[in-house]
């Protein structure tokens, strides 16, 4: 069965490459060892999105029994969004679990998430704490995304503010990703994010 | 509500929470024993007007009591008698008479249709077995039917609908041929083509379709079904295109799966089957394969024959009644979760309240008797035993803090946490109680041999003591199933707040006040409408008069008011069961404190205990086994003689006590207010 597997994934693989999206810059795939059981994916921060002109690294593990099971994904880029976890980067789609179907390729998946990423589904959540602030307060949503996207995936935004709040609790010595995820899940709040790390 | 699991304080701050509730509670249960004097005045009233309720249902040809001296007498004659727990008509199958009881249906249903028996399979599974249900649904829309039950695609995202044949002839279009001949006319059996999953090129006779025309290859269909089975899947196994929801006939996966594998998908494929037959239930006892049939499902107990396992029929877990399947699997996970808190509180040991010595439970008995003092007092409460009376048990009674609703997040926490501890340690107490009484019977036993040995009487002039102490597990049983049930009954006056605090917007409470009273006096009315059902079962006319007063009263308010008046029913419904459960509880402490004391205590005496407490339960249990949600699914079998007990039109208006009540409301509300 590795056998299908491989096989097919070097098909996708070069379907993906002759893509248009590939061609425009929206997606990437790179092999990472000789016998395509494991690949590194590339998605484009959708436009008009707080991912906007970041770069967002994907894990790709592709099982022996692909493609009749999904394949493996996970988000290696930090990323502040309802359905992917702040802290593993796992997802949370129907097709990479029960919705899969062994013809869908990898180009599917990719496509999928970018979609995902344009329009996040805050009742399915993956991530609890994200997924509140979504619904709760979609303005400090958006800046928190942003400045995540600014911070780990090369978008351009920078947010002096939050700059400055998580600079003043790196001085107290706590590291400056801790102090990111205290201040996004406390609505940039100074005052509870500390409580919160000291206690 | 689930204070310890959501909470995100710290455990300290959790565990100085539980001892503030915990001295809250005893305090506040103390406070209350002091006040029973004077409550006992104001409520003087109230228990009359129960009791005459409870004496006019006991009336009821229901339950023909013939009375309470006689106690083995009468029960064995009415129909609501003394195996009214039981599940009647039972028949327990092993694995090949539950497969031919299967294929009878597939047969029926193939025949009746005239398709194949592996769709007709997928129709029965998929549609609860009922092959009557299914045949007309299967006449009056053909296309529908195939479109609901994943055999076809809706007609707009068909691929090439053209060949497909029409319905009429349903065996053709099972995928069984090479698709060759059943699609895509550009597939030529001499010319390879590609299959989209595998990427290999084969020639097209290699190919398989199911109705919605996505073409595959055999091995990978082969592959596919493996991976599926392997994780279990059998009935559910669909097509392998992207968004495709058909399912794979048995048939098809039969014919392509490596026969290795076959003994493996029946086996899933029966356990599935069965799991969707609604008169047919694994029996859950360790590796026990019989099948139980039953002629309706119902929350009753169930015994299996081979390995002596009890369980409800329904639900599959313990017997449970009056606490129904939803709600028990509900308390049960929450007990698993909070189990940690709970066990904290509800430590084996107290301290004597007079004395204030160690005493250690070591009966189920709740009257205690210091062995220091000799001062006796209630286990759950701490009070004085003398002051809980004879019958009326009023410790059983959790007491909700009317002012709820407009207190802060942190108190509601709080009280439902109080709330849920008040129920969690009487059920555990029964529990442990259970399991003490069970190593009393075997005392009892030794006792009687002894005696025996020693000539002083013989074993069945001591029989009856096996008997009483066999009656008071039953009825504790019963009682330590009330109380998940107690716990998830809505009690209205917290309700009330919440509910108006939510769809007020303008105005004080003053100004709504109107509408407490309103629903105070449409309570008032359901109460009495409610109790009139077994006179009025008699005197037809009477019913439709409350009908029409009450559905006067109705139309004067507009929709959030039935919201109101559902849970003002169940105010008064739980209050009526929490007066039974008080009653059965003061009776099982009587029973359990003579059985204890057997010896001494005076045979005419205990045996008029035990059947007073038998009484007390089947007041207790009869709304449960004779409400509708207990309604048997009417199955699809004929019946094997036998008549059905008729439901009473009762029925509509206890339906509001089941669990949350959510789903219930309008069930009930429907005669009165269309
Ligand atoms: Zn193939
Ligand atoms: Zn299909
Ligand atoms: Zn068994
Ligand atoms: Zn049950
Ligand atoms: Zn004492
Ligand atoms: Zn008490």
């Amino acid at each position: 069965m590795a056998n299908i597997a491989a096989q097919r994934i070097k098909r996708e693989f070069k379907e993906v490459i002759k893509s248009e999206e590939v061609a425009k810059c929206a997606i990437k795939l790179e092999l990472i060892d000789d016998n395509y059981s494991e690949l590194k994916g590339e998605i484009a921060g959708p436009p008009d999105t707080p991912y906007e002109g970041g770069n967002f690294v994907l894990e790709i593990k592709v099982p022996e029994t692909y493609p009749f099971n999904p394949p493996k994904v996970k988000f290696l880029t930090k990323i502040w969004h309802p359905n992917i976890s702040s802290v593993t980067g796992a997802i949370c789609l129907d097709i990479l679990k029960d919705q899969w179907a062994a013809a869908m390729t990898l180009r599917t998946v990719l496509l999928s998430l970018q979609a995902l990423m344009a329009a996040a589904e805050p009742d399915d959540p993956q991530d609890a704490v994200v997924a509140k602030q979504y619904k709760e307060n979609p303005e400090m949503f958006n800046s928190t995304a942003r400045h995540w996207t600014n911070v780990y995936a090369g978008g351009p935004n920078k947010n002096p503010d939050f700059d400055q709040k998580i600079q003043r609790l790196t001085d107290m010595g706590v590291m400056s990703h801790d102090a990111r995820v205290a201040l996004s899940t406390y609505n940039w709040e100074l005052e509870r994010a500390t409580e919160a790390i000291f206690t | 509500m689930d204070f310890v699991s959501t909470g995100g304080g710290s455990l300290v701050d959790n565990i100085f929470l539980l001892f503030n509730a915990y001295d809250w509670w005893v305090y506040y249960s103390k406070k209350e024993e002091k006040n029973l004097a004077k409550k006992e005045r104001e409520e003087k009233m109230y228990d009359q007007a129960f009791e005459e309720i409870l004496f006019s249902l006991d009336e009821t040809p229901i339950y023909a009591d013939s009375g309470g001296d006689q106690h083995n007498d009468g029960r064995d004659t009415n129909e609501f008698g003394a195996d009214f727990e039981t599940l009647q008509g039972l028949e327990c199958l092993n694995m090949e008479q539950a497969k031919n009881l299967l294929n009878e249906h597939v047969d029926q249903l193939s025949s009746k249709l005239h398709i194949s028996p592996s769709l007709a399979k997928l129709f029965l599974h998929l549609n609860e077995w009922n092959v009557s249900a299914i045949v007309t649904a299967y006449s009056k829309h053909t296309n529908a039917f195939l479109v609901d039950n994943r055999v076809k695609l809706a007609a707009t995202a068909a691929l090439g609908a053209s060949a497909i044949p029409s319905a009429a002839a349903c065996t053709d279009i099972l995928p069984l041929s090479p698709s060759s001949s059943t699609s895509k006319s550009s597939t030529n059996a001499s010319s390879p083509i590609s299959c989209p999953v595998c990427t290999h090129p084969l020639p097209g006779d290699h190919f398989r379709s199911l109705t919605c025309g996505h073409s595959f290859c055999q091995y990978c269909w082969a592959r596919h079904f493996e991976v599926q089975i392997n994780q279990g899947i059998t009935l559910d196994i669909s097509c392998m295109a992207s968004q495709c929801n058909i399912l794979v006939p048995e048939a098809l996966i039969l014919t392509l799966l490596r026969p290795s594998l076959h003994e493996k998908y029946e086996a899933f494929a029966f356990r599935d089957f069965v799991s969707t037959h609604p008169s047919l239930r694994f029996c859950p006892g360790p590796n026990c394969s019989v099948v139980m049939r039953a002629r309706e499902s119902k929350p009753k107990r169930a015994t299996c024959n081979a390995c002596g396992t009890s369980f409800c029929f329904q639900c599959g877990i313990e017997y449970h009644a009056p606490t129904d399947c939803v709600v028990i699997k509900k308390w049960l996970t929450k007990c698993a979760d909070d189990s940690e808190t709970a066990n904290y509180i509800s430590a084996h040991t107290k301290d004597c309240p007079k004395c204030h010595i160690c005493i250690e439970k070591n009966g189920g008995c709740n009257h205690m008797q210091c062995y220091h003092c000799k001062h006796e007092f209630c286990w759950m409460c701490l009070g004085d035993w003398k002051q809980h009376g004879s019958e009326y048990y009023e410790c059983s009674r959790y007491k909700e803090n009317p002012n709820i609703g407009r207190e802060s997040a942190h108190a509601q926490a709080r009280e439902a946490l109080k709330k849920y501890l008040h129920y969690y340690e009487r059920w555990e107490n029964h529990a442990k109680s259970l399991k003490l009484e069970s190593a009393l019977v075997d005392k009892i036993k030794s006792r009687i041999h002894s005696k025996v040995m020693t000539s002083s009487g013989t074993w069945i002039d001591w029989q009856y003591l096996i008997e009483a102490s066999t009656l008071l597990a039953k009825c504790r049983y019963t009682l330590q199933y009330t109380y998940p049930y107690a716990y998830y009954m809505q009690s209205s006056v917290s309700h009330y707040y919440t509910v108006i605090s939510h769809i007020i917007p303008t105005g004080t409470w003053i100004d709504w006040q109107y509408l407490i009273e309103a629903s105070t006096l449409l309570a008032k009315c359901r109460y009495t409408l409610q109790y009139t059902y077994p006179y009025a079962y008699y005197m037809q006319s009477s019913v439709s008069h409350y009908y029409t007063v009450i559905s006067h009263i109705i139309q004067q308010y507009t929709y959030p008011y039935a919201y109101y008046m559902e849970s003002s029913v169940s105010h008064s419904r739980k209050e009526l069961f929490e007066y039974q459960q008080a009653q059965l509880e003061a009776e099982i402490e009587n029973l359990s404190w003579k059985v204890e004391r057997a010896e001494t205590t005076d045979r005419g005496d205990l045996e008029n205990q035990m059947d007073i407490a038998e009484k007390r339960r089947i007041t207790l249990l009869k709304d449960f086994h004779l409400s509708s949600f207990s309604n048997p699914t009417k199955l699809d079998i004929p019946p094997q003689g036998g008549t059905t007990v008729p439901i009473s039109t009762k029925d509509s208006s206890t339906a509001s006590i089941q669990s949350e009540g959510e789903g219930v409301r309008s069930a009930s509300m429907a005669p009165l207010s269309s």
